[in-house]
C-alpha cells in the first residue's frame, strides 16, 4: 500500500502551528514544534514499531515550523512596530534544537502510545504532559513571551467548558445563559472577599460557597423549566443569562419596604404608616453598579504570594483545579448517572422507559453545570481581582458553547482542546496578527498612501480582532458543514 | 388476580381521544395480542401501560397493585419493560451498553450477569456483536436488541410493539419463535402485532382494537376462525 509523506490532520497541523509561528516568532518556537510533535505522535497508528513512522513526519512538522520561525525571525521583526524578539532565540543552535525537539516529542509521543505494557502507555503519557505543564510557565517567563495570562483565562474558559459539555454534551440540553452562573461564582467572592462588605472569607472557603450559590441557582432555574419540553429550556436560559448582570449591575441603591405596611399608606393616603425593613436612610449597594467591586481577595497559602503580574501561582492553582475537575468529571460520566445522561442525550423516550427518571437526571446535570460555572467565575474574580456586570455578557455563553462544539461534545480531551484554541486565539493570537498585518500595511502599502485618514481607514479595516465573532461564526459553521462530531469525538460517537 | 389489568383506559393526544374505554387482562404466563389497523390505538395503549402517556380515565393494575397515577421510570421499576415501535435503541451505544441500559434499575449483579447470559443463548447474533454500535445493526439485529434489552429489565410483564415491522419473512418467522421461547420461560408478554396471523398463531389469547375500542376479544384459536378477523385482518375470503 501506497503511503502518504503527510496525512490531512498533520498538514492542517502545520498549517495552523506554522500560522502561529509567523505572527509569533522568538521563543514560541519551542512550544510550537513540541505540540506540532505530540499532535504527529497521536496520529501515527498505535503498533508496535510506531516510533519508525513517526521520525520522518516529525522531522518534517518540525522543520517547517522552524522555517516560517526562521522567516518572522529576519524578515517581519524587522518590519515597522513589530515586538521585541530576544536575539538569543535567534541563534542557529535554537533552530537546530528546535528541529530535534520536536522530532524527539513525535518520536517518544508515538513510542509511548504503543508501548505493550498499558501502565506504560498511561503513566508515560501523562508523565510527558505534565513535565511539559510543568515546564511551560517558567519557560514562559524566561523567554518573555507574554503568554501566561492568555493561558490563565484559556484554563478558566476550559474548566466553563467542562461543565457546559456536563449540560450540553452528556444530557443533550441546551443552556445559551451559561454565563449567568459564572457571573453569580464572580459575584459571590466579590461579596464575600472584599471591600464591600468588609470581609475578608478565605478564597479556599468561598470558591466552594460559589459552586454552591450557583448550582443553587441551577437548582431554582431548573427545576420548573426542565420538565417542560427542551427549546423552552434554551430560551429560558438565554434570557436568564441577560438577566443576571442586569440585576448586579442594578443592586446599587436598594430599598426595601414593607409590603403589608405600604399597601396600608397607599390606601390611606399616609406614606408615614410605611414600615422600611432596609436601606431606609441610605440606600443598600450591594453590587456597586456599573463601577463593579474591586479589589476581590486572593488566596492565602503560606510561602506563595498570589499578586497581579506574579502568573506563576496563578496558573498553577488553575491547573490543579483543571485537573481535579477533569479527574471528577470522568469519573462521573462513567457513573450510573452518567450513562443515564447519555442515554436521555441518545434517546429520551427509550431511556425513561428504562427506568430512568428524567427530570432529577437533567436536574442534576444542569446543576453541576452551573456549579463548575460558578467554581470559575470564583478563580476568574480572585485572579482579575474586580468584577462588572460588563464582564459577564452574552459572547462569553456564546464563546464557551463554541469551544464544546469545536472540540466535540461529550469528550473530555475535545472540550479541553477547543476551549484552549479558542481563547489562546482570541487573547493571544487575534492581538499578535494584528501588530503583524500593521507592520505589513507600513512597509507595503502605506509607503504609496500619504493621506493619514486613508491610512487609519485601512488599519482599522484590518483590525484582526474585531472579526472575532465572525471568526467564531465561520469557525461552528465549517465545524458542523465537515465534523459535526467535532476535533476529538467522544468515545461513545466514535466508529466501532 | 390478573398479571396486569386495564379497566375502561381513556387516553388523549390533546383533544384526540386516541383510547376509549379500553378494558383487557393478562394472567401470568400467557401471551396476549392485540391486534388491529394501523392507527387503532396499539401502541398509545402501550404507552399508556408504561406510564408514558397518562390517561384521563380508567385504571390499571399489576397484580393489584395500583400503577395509573406512576411516572414511566417508576413503572420500569415495578417490572414492566417494553421493546418499542420503532425500536429506540441508543444507537451510538454498544451491544453490551445498551443491554445494559435495559438493567439500569437493577442492583442484583449476579441476576444481571445471569439474564445477560440468557439473553445472549436466545440472540447469539447479539453475542457476535457486543461491541458494535446499535446503530450499525441491521433492522432484524436492532429488533432483537430492542428485545434483548427489555428482557435485562428482567420483567414481569414484557410489552412487545410490532416486534416483526419491517422485517424479511425468515427473520419473522425466527422472531416470533424466539416470542414463543421467552413465554415459555416463563415471561408474561403483550404482544402488539399488525401481523395478525402470526400473532394468533403463538397467543393464547387475543384483542382486536379498532379506532381506539376493543372491537373482539377471546382465544387465539376462535379469533382465527373468526369471520370478520379473516376477512378484514388475515386477508381472506
Ligand atoms: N403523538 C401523537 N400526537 C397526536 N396524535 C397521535 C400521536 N400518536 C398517535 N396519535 C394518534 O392516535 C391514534 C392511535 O395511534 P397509535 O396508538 O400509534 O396507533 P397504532 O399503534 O395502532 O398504529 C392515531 O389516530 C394517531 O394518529
Ligand atoms: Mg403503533
Amino acid at each position: 500500500m501506497k503511503q502518504k509523506l503527510l496525512t490531512n490532520a498533520e498538514i492542517i497541523g502545520i498549517l495552523l502551528m506554522g500560522f502561529v509561528a509567523l505572527i509569533t516568532g522568538g521563543w514560541s518556537v519551542v512550544i510550537l514544534v513540541v505540540l506540532l510533535g505530540a499532535l504527529v505522535g497521536v496520529n501515527v497508528p498505535a503498533q508496535p514499531g510506531a516510533w519508525r513512522r513517526a521520525v520522518l513526519p516529525g522531522l518534517i512538522s518540525a522543520l517547517a515550523v522552524v522555517l516560517v520561525t526562521v522567516f518572522h525571525n529576519t524578515v517581519i521583526a524587522g518590519l515597522p512596530k513589530q515586538e521585541h524578539i530576544p536575539p538569543a532565540s535567534t541563534s542557529f543552535l535554537v533552530y537546530l534544537g528546535s528541529l530535534g525537539l520536536g522530532t524527539a516529542v513525535a518520536v517518544g509521543v508515538a513510542a509511548l502510545r504503543s508501548a505493550p505494557d498499558p501502565r506504560v502507555r498511561r503513566f508515560g503519557l501523562l508523565g510527558l504532559l505534565l513535565v511539559c505543564a510543568v515546564a511551560f510557565p517558567f519557560f514562559e517567563q524566561y523567554a518573555q513571551l507574554f503568554w501566561a495570562n492568555a493561558i490563565i483565562v484559556a484554563m478558566i474558559f476550559a474548566l466553563q467548558a467542562l461543565g457546559l459539555n456536563i449540560v450540553a454534551g452528556y444530557a443533550g440540553m441546551l443552556d445559551l445563559g451559561y454565563v449567568a452562573f459564572f457571573a453569580i461564582g464572580g459575584y459571590t467572592i466579590a461579596m464575600l472577599n472584599s471591600p464591600q462588605f468588609n470581609l475578608q472569607i478565605s478564597f479556599w472557603l468561598v470558591i466552594w460557597i460559589a459552586a454552591a450559590a450557583a448550582a443553587l441557582f441551577g437548582l431554582l432555574l431548573g427545576a420548573p423549566v426542565i420538565p417542560l419540553r427542551g427549546d423552552y429550556l434554551a430560551i429560558v436560559t438565554l434570557g436568564f443569562g441577560e438577566i443576571v448582570p442586569i440585576v448586579f449591575r442594578n443592586l446599587n441603591a436598594v430599598k426595601i419596604a414593607e409590603p403589608l405596611s405600604e399597601l396600608a399608606a397607599l390606601v390611606f393616603g399616609r406614606p408615614e404608616l410605611a414600615l422600611c425593613l432596609a436601606g431606609c436612610v441610605e440606600p443598600l449597594n450591594i453590587t456597586n453598579g456599573t463601577d463593579g467591586i474591586n479589589p476581590i481577595g486572593r488566596p492565602v497559602l503560606p510561602g506563595v504570594a498570589f499578586v497581579t503580574g506574579q502568573y506563576i501561582p496563578w496558573y498553577f492553582l488553575i491547573l490543579t483545579l483543571l485537573a481535579v475537575s477533569v479527574f471528577f468529571i470522568s469519573r462521573l460520566r462513567r457513573s450510573r448517572m452518567g450513562r443515564a445522561w447519555v442515554a436521555i442525550r441518545e434517546d429520551e423516550l427509550a431511556a425513561n422507559s428504562m427506568g430512568i427518571d428524567l427530570v432529577r437526571t437533567k436536574l442534576a446535570a444542569f446543576m453541576l453545570g452551573a456549579m463548575f460555572s460558578g467554581f470559575a467565575g470564583a478563580f476568574y474574580g480572585s485572579y482579575v481581582s474586580f468584577v462588572s456586570p460588563d464582564a459577564f455578557d452574552f459572547s462569553i455563553s456564546v464563546i464557551v458553547l463554541c469551544m464544546v462544539i469545536l472540540g466535540g461534545t461529550g469528550s473530555i480531551v475535545g472540550v479541553l482542546l477547543g476551549g484552549f484554541i479558542i481563547k489562546v486565539a482570541d487573547l493571544l493570537l487575534l492581538d499578535k496578527l494584528q501588530v503583524v498585518l500593521g507592520g505589513v500595511l507600513q512597509a507595503t502599502i502605506f509607503q504609496g498612501i500619504q493621506n493619514q485618514g486613508m491610512q487609519n481607514f485601512l488599519e482599522s479595516l484590518f483590525n484582526a480582532s474585531q472579526y472575532k465573532l465572525l471568526l467564531f461564526g465561520i469557525i461552528l459553521v465549517t465545524m458542523m458543514q465537515f465534523r459535526p462530531q467535532g476535533l476529538v469525538p467522544s468515545t461513545t460517537e466514535r466508529g466501532h | 388476580m390478573p398479571m396486569l389489568e386495564l379497566q375502561d383506559i381513556h387516553a388523549y393526544y390533546g383533544n384526540i381521544h386516541a383510547l376509549k374505554g379500553i378494558s383487557l387482562t393478562i394472567e401470568k404466563g400467557e401471551i396476549v395480542t392485540l391486534i388491529g389497523a394501523n392507527g387503532a390505538g396499539k401502541t398509545t395503549t402501550l404507552r399508556t401501560i408504561q406510564g408514558l402517556i397518562r390517561p384521563r380515565g380508567g385504571s390499571i393494575k399489576l397484580e393489584g397493585e395500583e400503577l395509573t397515577k406512576l411516572p414511566a421510570h417508576e413503572v420500569n421499576r415495578r417490572g414492566i419493560c417494553q421493546s418499542p415501535e420503532g425500536r429506540l435503541i441508543f444507537p451510538r451505544m454498544s451491544v453490551q451498553e445498551n443491554l445494559e441500559m435495559g438493567a439500569f434499575t437493577r442492583t442484583d449483579k449476579d441476576g444481571i450477569a445471569r439474564d445477560l447470559e440468557r439473553v445472549f443463548s436466545l440472540f447469539p447474533r447479539l453475542k457476535e456483536r457486543v461491541r458494535q454500535k446499535g446503530g450499525t445493526l441491521s433492522g432484524g439485529e436492532q429488533q432483537m436488541l430492542a428485545m434483548a434489552r427489555a428482557m435485562m429489565g428482567s420483567p414481569r410483564v414484557l410489552l412487545l410493539d410490532e416486534p416483526s415491522m419491517g422485517l424479511a419473512p425468515l427473520l419473522v418467522e425466527s422472531i416470533f419463535d424466539t416470542i414463543q421461547a421467552l413465554n415459555q420461560q416463563g415471561i408474561t408478554i403483550l404482544l402488539v402485532e399488525q401481523n395478525a396471523r402470526m400473532a394468533l398463531g403463538i397467543a393464547h389469547r387475543g384483542y382486536v382494537l379498532q379506532t381506539g375500542e376493543i372491537r373482539l376479544q377471546g382465544d387465539a384459536a376462535k379469533l382465527r376462525d373468526d369471520e370478520e378477523v379473516r376477512k378484514t385482518y388475515l386477508g381472506e375470503g
